[in-house]
Order: structure tokens, then C-alpha cells, then sequence
């Protein structure tokens, strides 16, 4: 069998991707878009699972830190991993999975509120083994997911599928229940509590006439019509603020039948916090957004509210790095509508008679590392603590909660931030930049304007298989690359700086041949080239993989050999895995056995020539054509070693016929046609050597 | 650096037949940089020798792969000890020098030479060696831009060129850049026309005494001086 050194299998050296370590949850982004660009999708799933409790409310709701981050950005644009995700929750088939909640402890934990925060530290303990009891105030489950976040965005059926799964791991949950003392928590037996009732108070603009019927704000209008009543708000809506919550107010204003919903933000697009991609999308809906506008005061005349407001210009940065909105003098100019909505921003509203320490913002002060409060026993999290964030944060919170509170109850020293890889840091060389196939982004179908604005039907569908594929193909792999194993082996003959498609080896100062890992991008040509061998890809799993599976191949071939046996090395990226591919071998005639590459580039000679060695009579290789891979050069360099191959074989007699190229992307007229030529001419290849055998003995 | 071609796999498997147990090694210096006899080399043709044996049902023979940093130097082959031990035959992808610093270091020891050592030259792009030195001991770079006219004028002409040069290319390889149009362009660009005027000697092309040596260490003489 083909020799796997110890050396090449013992380390994991890849580093921690940009969009991983922008990501609260840390998941492991990287991997599972890898799994998906190979329509592994139930895999995907599982590596998406490993580190997010609710992956399908994060698929609609999160702002996706981790496409910011994502160094596609500098090439065209960033992986839409979101929507990937999404693609893998649905197709993965994410309702069907149960999660156990087994009860190892006795020590019972509360929670109080159910928002994100709240579900995932109920989950992570419940993975743990405690006993859990979520307090809800409100009569229904979610928190901010279900009172803030409008239906066009998250259904509620995945909220309520994400909370029917947490009862069946034995959560136990009370609705409409107000705690009202923690006292009483300690007294009915619960050992630690954790408290995270969100950010649900509006804050106030501070204008005179505020006071008028017919303003509202935000987080109360959306969580009036989230609870479904149906708030009057008349034909003209004016929604004061420039955040998500603003945006979602806006659009849920115009899906109430607003005629006419104007938004005012005092600073420009660029600093306007909210979603860029909602701010799109409600624009499309027919929102009008006025930049650089301050409301200062309200009268009411009848039914009619006539707001005065001022034009605004950009001064100084100020301490949120945001450039200081000034007003602009005798800018003044007025408007007349039925409904102000501010939404300005929200803050927790604590009950005195937790006797909790309270800092900025009517926030709790915790130790940010344990989560603890000024109570015993008591532990805090999510917006409650921070003041309005994302779900993902909330998430994260939860289950550092969960993992404290844990080690507070087992009487462990806390166990923080070990084991974590090191972070890619680094933009990509304007050279890398340039030499990177452009490849434009696969945006998940959305509903028109026109459709969705007047209905809560969300907004955006999910990828068909082929785009997603696709999507997940253009993830650049980064910090999983090349490294040189021993620089002391390494015979600088040049051959990686000079082959590399991507111009990332480099020579020092001092004459030594460098790697960069922020810059390289895991092609793997250089690995299969390198003449000292010298050259490793930092995952190990990756530099097993056409090892084992030729061996496994092998293993499993026919060994009488009724028909010649075929190696097939395929690429499983893009829909070869899954599609023209998988049909190809399902039908495949006895006799031909599949070696999956990731890339064809990584096949080296010698997998060719060991494919012979144990007994095949032909071999193909399968994958993209110079245009179609993601990668550079990757066809011809699979081609220069099967022409390789091909001289060595014919030293020893077999001839050149024997080994093939397939261009799954090509116009073959029919490849499955192809493919019974080359297995036949290979048959009669084999017969005649056979009888030439025969006929010298 | 010295580059070197892999012998043709059947020259290899005549040389080996007669031995059963056989160490492949390796040079990691420039036999690794021409791509003639570095790690991957040695572990491709173990390779392609076992497909070949493997086809030919034959199984009395096995090898050993191993790479040195450097065969031509003595030093470098004391790993090798235990593994000599083992083997009926060493095949070399060393040069010409590593294979012989190898037989003078294991004097009962079979070296048998896998690569057939080229030349001195020089690569511009992966893949593709030019012949740069004939190492002929005299040497007249100086006089000729940096371009020597014995490795790379074909008729190793001193007083080029020849009336073979048409549009600075050679009669005897129509793609083959004219190595004295070459050093006229050369001297051209340096200002130093002058030296092409300049009439050079036939060289003394008797064979050159081998084997040569060269010593850079000063003889010194520690004994007890003049008294």
C-alpha cells in the first residue's frame, strides 16, 4: 500500500481563518463551506452543529460579522456565508436532529428570559447535565427573536422548532412569568441563576411634544405586531433612528399597509449602523430614507402630527470613531404624518429587588471573563449586560454562561480561552490579489419588492443546490496552505516560487524560501512538486486523503480481476461529488473504482504510478478544465504528471492509451460514452499484454 | 550547479538485476534542484520499479529509499553505515562525483550510477536547463560579456563570429541564439566594442592533464624554524 509517514500525519498546523475568528461562536466557517463546495451537506451540517446551538435562526437572523472579515472581500466579494449556512440547514436536514439532554446533575439552574441568550445557555447546560427552568415574562417564547425580530426575517416556525427541540432535551419553560425577586429563585431551590431579560425600553429622543399620542417606540411597535396586535398607525409613518431596529420598524410599518414610510437618520449611509443589506432591500420596498436629518420638535394638530426637524452636516470623528453629525444653520423645514417611531436605541430595564449592580446604560455589570455579578450564584448575559447587540452575540454569551456557571457549580477554576489555534492576521499582496481567479458572488434568491412588502413571508429563499456549490467554491481556504516541513531539507531549488499561481513564496534575506500562510491559498501544487518533498499542507487531512482513499480502493477491488480494474481520480468539488460524476460510477461497470481528490492538482505521479503497482490496467483523472476550477493552473499541472506517468510507463511496456483526462465541465458529447471507449481500449490493452505473457512463456 | 538526466528506466533495471536487496539514494543538493535524484525522484522510481517487477511477476527484488544532503562529500555518508549493511547494491541519483565519493566510502560496496551526469548549467524557468560552463579551467568571461563562447557558441569558436551567424542566429540550430552575436550585443551595451577587435590565440585544446586539483590551503611548515 502506498506508505503514510508518521511524520506527515501528526499535526494540525492550520491557523484560525479571518472569518472564524471575526465569528462570536468561533465556528468553524471554513470547514464546513469546504464540505458544502463538495455537496457534503449532512457533513456540513454536523461541523455547523459543533458550535452553533440554534444554526437555523442564526441562517435568517445574523448579521454575519464573519462576511466582513471574509478576505474574498479584497479579491471580489465575500462568501455569502449566511446564506450557506442556511442552504445546509435546510438541505442538511437539520428539523430531523434530536439532541440528547441527559440529567447528570442535581444542581438546578434558572434562567430568566428566553431570548437567545437564554436558549442557548438552557441548551449548553442541558448538554452538561443540569436540570433547567426558563422564566419568560412575556406569554410567548424567543425574547428579541420573537418580539423584536420581524417574521419577514425569521419565520417563527424555526423559532418554535428550535424551542420544541430544547423541551425535548427537558428544558423546562414558563411563559408569562415575571421573576421578581432572585431570592425566591435560591429559595425554591435553584443553585445558580442566570439573568438575561434583554434590552427591551426604548430610549428617548428628548424633543419636546414626545409625549403626543401617535409616537411609539420601536422595540414596542415590533413587539406589539410580533404578539400580533395589530397597532393603528395610519397611512404616514415616520421611523426616527438608524439601526437594525429602525430598518425593521420601517419595513414592518410598510407590510402594516403605511402608505407612505419615510426613515430619518442624522448621519450618512456610511455610519448607519443597520445591515447594509436590509437598508438595500428596504429602499427597494419603497422606503424613503433622509440622511443627515434631526428631528427637534413635535406638535400635534388633530389627528395630524407635524414634526420640525434640521438638517445636519458631518464634523469631527467622535469618540465612537463615527464622524459628529452638526446642524446646519436655518436648515429648518418641517413634515406633517400620523405616526412617529423612534427608535434610537434600547436599554435594559433591571428590577431594583435583584440587587444587582447596575452600570452605563442601565446595564448589569458582570466580570466579563465569568460572567458573575455582585450576587453569589447569580450570572448575567446578553443585551441585558451589553445594551442591544446581535443574536450571535447573545448566543455566544449563552453558552459562555453555560460553561461558567458549570465550573461555578462543580467548584472548577475556570477554564478560559486555552486550545484556541492562532489567528490568521494580514491582508492578501496586491499580487495574490490580482492573480486570483474573480468569481462573483451566488446571492440567494429574494422575493421583488414588490411581493414581499406587503406580507410578513420572508424575504429571502434558500440557494438551489448548483449555486450553493458553486458559492461555497469560491472560499479562498484561508491559513490552511502550504508550509515547508524543515527548512533544513529544503534545497531552495526555486521550483515553488516559480510554479506558484499565486506568487506567495518568497525569497528572505538571508536566501531562504518562505511560505507565507496568510498569502497562500492551499492549491497544493507546490506540495505535489516539490522535489525534496519537503513542502506539507497544514492539514493533515488533506495530506492523507488520496492516500487512503487509493488504498481503500484497492483494498476493495475485485481481486480475481473478471474485468480489468480502473482507478478514477475525481475531483469532488463543485457537483462532480454529487452530480455527472456519481451517476457515472453508480453505473459504472465492474471494474472501475473511484479515488476522490479535492482538486486534481494534489495527484502526484507516484499515486498514478501506485494505482498501476496494485494491479490497475488503466487510470483517469477527472475534474475541471483550466477555466472552470476555482484554482490556477490546476489542469495543466494534473496533466504535466499524467504525462509523466505516461513516460515512465512506457518504459516499462504499458502504454500511453492507458491513462486519461477527463473535462467534466467540457462539452464531452456524452462522458459516460467516453469513458466505455477508454474501459474497452483498456480491455484489449490488457488482453494483448496477457497473451503477449503468455505467448514468451 | 551540475545537472543530470535520470538513466532510461530499462538501463536502470539492467543494472540492478543482478542484485536483490538495492538502497535508491538520493543527493539533496543539485541533484534535487535539476529534479534528476532528490527525495521525490528517489521515491518515484522505487515506484516505477516496483510497477515494472510487479508487471513482470518478478519478486526477488526489494529496495531501500534514502536521501543525503550531499553524496560528494564523506561526511554526509556515515548515516548510510547500517544501511549499506543491508543492501546487495547501491544505485546512486547522485552525479558522477557522489557516485564515486560513495564507491571509494563503501569500497565493498556495488555503486551503481542512476542519473547520467549532464553538465553545468544554469534554469531560467521550471522545467527547462541550459549548459552554461564546460569547466575548462581557463577562464575568459571577462573578455566576452559574461558569455562564453565554449559551452555556447557550437563551434566553441574563440574569434567569433562565424560566417554560420544569420540574424544572430546559429547555422547549426536555426533557434539557437549565435553565442558571439550575443557578446557582441553584449560589449555593445558595456561600451567595450574594443575587445572584439582584439585577436585571441588558438587555446591549447590538449586534453586538459586530469585529474585535476586544486588546493587552497597554504602548506605551512610548523617544524622548529631556521635554528
Amino acid at each position: 500500500m502506498y506508505p503514510v509517514s508518521v511524520k506527515e500525519a501528526s499535526f494540525d498546523h492550520t491557523l484560525m481563518p479571518p472569518c472564524q475568528a471575526e465569528c462570536p461562536l468561533h465556528m468553524e466557517i471554513r470547514e464546513y463551506v469546504d464540505l458544502i463546495a463538495q455537496g457534503k451537506i449532512m457533513e456540513a451540517l454536523q461541523v455547523i452543529r459543533d458550535t452553533n446551538p440554534f444554526p437555523s435562526i442564526c441562517a435568517h437572523v445574523c448579521t454575519a460579522p464573519c462576511e466582513t472579515a471574509c478576505r474574498r472581500g479584497q479579491v471580489d466579494k465575500p462568501i455569502a456565508i449566511r446564506a450557506l449556512k442556511r442552504f445546509a440547514v435546510e438541505f442538511g436536514g437539520d428539523r430531523m436532529i434530536q439532541i440528547e439532554g441527559e440529567t447528570r446533575h442535581e444542581e438546578r439552574v434558572a434562567i430568566v428570559g428566553s431570548g437567545s441568550a437564554g436558549l442557548s445557555a438552557a441548551y449548553y447546560l442541558r448538554k452538561l447535565g443540569y436540570p433547567v427552568t426558563i422564566f419568560e415574562a412575556y406569554s410567548e417564547v424567543g425574547g428579541m427573536l420573537r418580539v423584536g425580530i420581524p417574521k419577514y426575517r425569521l419565520p417563527r416556525e424555526v423559532l418554535d422548532a428550535e424551542v420544541q427541540r430544547l423541551i425535548q432535551m427537558g428544558v423546562e419553560i414558563e411563559t408569562s412569568t415575571s421573576v421578581v425577586s432572585l431570592d425566591l429563585l435560591f429559595q425554591m431551590g435553584y443553585k445558580a441563576v442566570f439573568i438575561t431579560v434583554g434590552a427591551h425600553q426604548g430610549l428617548r429622543l428628548g424633543i419636546e411634544g414626545e409625549e403626543s399620542p401617535g409616537v411609539v417606540d420601536g422595540a414596542t411597535f415590533l413587539r406589539e405586531t410580533n404578539l400580533g396586535l395589530k397597532p393603528s398607525i395610519g397611512s404616514r409613518v415616520v421611523v426616527v433612528g438608524g439601526g437594525n431596529v429602525a430598518i425593521d420598524a420601517a419595513r414592518t410599518a410598510l407590510r402594516l399597509g403605511a402608505e407612505d414610510v419615510k426613515l430619518l437618520y442624522r448621519r450618512s449611509r456610511e455610519e448607519m449602523p443597520a445591515n447594509s443589506s436590509e437598508v438595500e432591500q428596504a429602499t427597494e420596498e419603497g422606503i424613503e430614507i433622509l440622511f443627515l436629518v434631526t428631528p427637534t420638535k413635535l406638535e400635534r394638530r388633530d389627528a395630524e402630527l407635524k414634526l420640525t426637524c434640521l438638517r445636519m452636516e458631518l464634523g469631527e470623528p467622535d469618540a465612537s470613531g463615527r464622524r459628529r453629525p452638526m446642524p446646519v444653520k436655518d436648515s429648518e423645514f418641517s413634515m406633517d404624518f400620523d405616526t412617529l417611531i423612534t427608535a434610537i436605541g434600547q436599554a435594559p430595564q433591571i428590577p431594583d429587588d435583584f440587587r444587582l449592580r447596575i452600570g452605563r446604560g442601565s446595564t448589569i455589570r458582570v466580570d466579563p471573563v465569568t460572567l458573575t455579578t455582585n450576587r453569589e450564584g447569580v450570572f448575567a448575559g446578553g443585551d441585558a449586560v451589553t445594551g442591544p447587540a446581535t443574536v450571535v452575540q447573545a448566543l455566544t454569551t449563552g453558552r459562555q454562561a453555560a460553561f461558567r456557571i458549570d465550573e461555578y457549580l462543580q467548584h472548577r477554576y475556570p477554564l478560559v480561552g486555552k486550545g484556541e489555534k492562532e489567528a490568521l492576521a494580514g491582508d492578501l499582496f496586491p499580487k495574490t490579489i490580482e492573480a486570483i481567479r474573480k468569481l462573483s458572488r451566488f446571492e440567494p434568491p429574494i422575493l421583488s419588492p414588490e411581493e414581499r412588502a406587503r406580507e410578513f413571508e420572508p424575504v429571502e429563499l434558500v440557494y438551489d443546490w448548483g449555486s450553493a456549490v458553486n458559492e461555497a467554491r469560491r472560499c479562498l481556504r484561508c491559513g490552511m496552505g502550504a508550509e515547508i516541513l524543515s527548512q533544513d531539507r529544503c534545497a531552495t531549488c526555486l521550483t515553488c516560487l516559480r510554479i506558484c499561481p499565486y506568487h506567495v513564496p518568497y525569497l528572505d534575506d538571508s536566501g531562504t524560501i518562505q511560505i507565507p500562510a496568510d498569502q497562500c491559498q492551499a492549491c497544493g501544487i507546490c506540495v505535489a512538486e516539490c522535489p525534496a518533498k519537503v513542502i506539507v499542507l497544514r492539514k493533515p487531512q488533506d495530506r492523507r486523503h488520496i492516500n487512503e482513499g487509493l488504498n481503500h480502493a484497492l483494498k476493495s477491488a475485485d481481486p480475481t480481476k473478471v474485468k480489468p480494474l480502473i482507478i478514477g481520480f475525481c475531483c469532488q468539488y463543485g457537483l462532480y461529488g454529487t452530480g455527472a460524476l456519481a451517476s457515472l460510477w453508480r453505473e459504472a461497470k465492474a471494474g472501475i473504482w473511484i479515488v476522490p481528490v479535492l482538486c486534481v492538482a494534489k495527484i502526484e505521479t507516484e499515486h498514478i504510478l501506485c494505482a498501476f503497482e496494485m494491479g490497475a490496467e488503466g487510470v483517469f483523472i477527472a475534474g475541471c478544465g483550466q477555466e472552470q476550477c476555482a484554482r490556477e493552473d490546476t489542469a495543466f499541472w494534473a496533466l504535466q504528471r499524467m504525462e509523466k506517468a505516461k513516460k515512465l510507463l512506457a518504459q516499462i511496456g504499458l502504454e500511453p492509451e492507458r491513462l486519461r483526462a477527463f473535462n467534466l465541465y467540457a462539452n464531452e458529447p456524452d462522458l459516460a460514452k467516453v469513458l466505455d471507449e477508454f474501459t474497452e481500449r483498456v480491455g484489449e490493452l490488457h488482453l494483448a499484454s496477457v497473451i503477449k505473457q503468455e505467448v514468451k512463456a | 550547479m551540475i545537472v543530470a538526466e535520470q538513466k532510461p528506466l530499462e538501463e536502470i533495471g539492467r543494472l540492478i538485476a543482478p542484485y536483490e536487496k538495492v538502497l535508491i539514494l538520493g543527493c539533496g543538493t543539485c541533484m534535487t534542484v535539476c529534479g534528476a535524484g532528490g527525495e521525490r525522484e528517489v521515491s518515484l522510481l522505487h515506484s516505477a520499479l516496483r510497477v515494472a517487477y510487479s508487471r513482470s511477476g518478478d519478486e526477488a527484488h526489494s529496495f531501500l529509499e534514502y536521501t543525503v544532503k550531499r553524496q560528494c562529500d564523506f561526511e554526509f555518508l556515515d548515516v548510510l553505515v547500517d544501511k549499506v549493511k543491508e543492501v546487495d547494491a547501491v544505485l546512486s541519483l547522485g552525479c558522477g562525483v557522489g557516485v564515486q565519493v560513495l564507491a571509494e566510502r563503501f569500497p565493498d560496496m556495488p555503486v551503481l550510477p542512476g542519473v547520467n551526469t549532464s553538465f553545468m548549467g544554469a534554469s531560467k524557468e521550471w522545467g527547462v536547463w541550459d549548459e552554461r560552463c564546460a569547466a575548462c579551467g581557463d577562464c575568459r568571461l571577462a573578455e566576452t560579456a559574461g558569455i562564453c563562447p565554449i559551452t555556447r557558441c557550437a563551434k566553441g569558436i574563440l574569434n567569433g563570429p562565424c560566417a554560420g551567424s544569420k540574424n544572430g542566429k546559429c547555422e547549426v540550430n536555426k533557434d539557437m541564439d549565435c553565442a558571439w552575436g550575443l557578446i557582441y550585443k553584449g560589449l555593445e551595451r558595456l561600451g567595450q566594442l574594443d575587445k572584439m577587435r582584439r585577436y585571441y590565440p588558438p587555446r591549447n585544446f590538449r586534453p586538459i592533464p586530469r585529474p585535476r586539483r586544486i588546493v587552497s590551503k597554504a602548506d605551512i611548515n610548523l617544524g622548529g624554524g631556521d635554528g
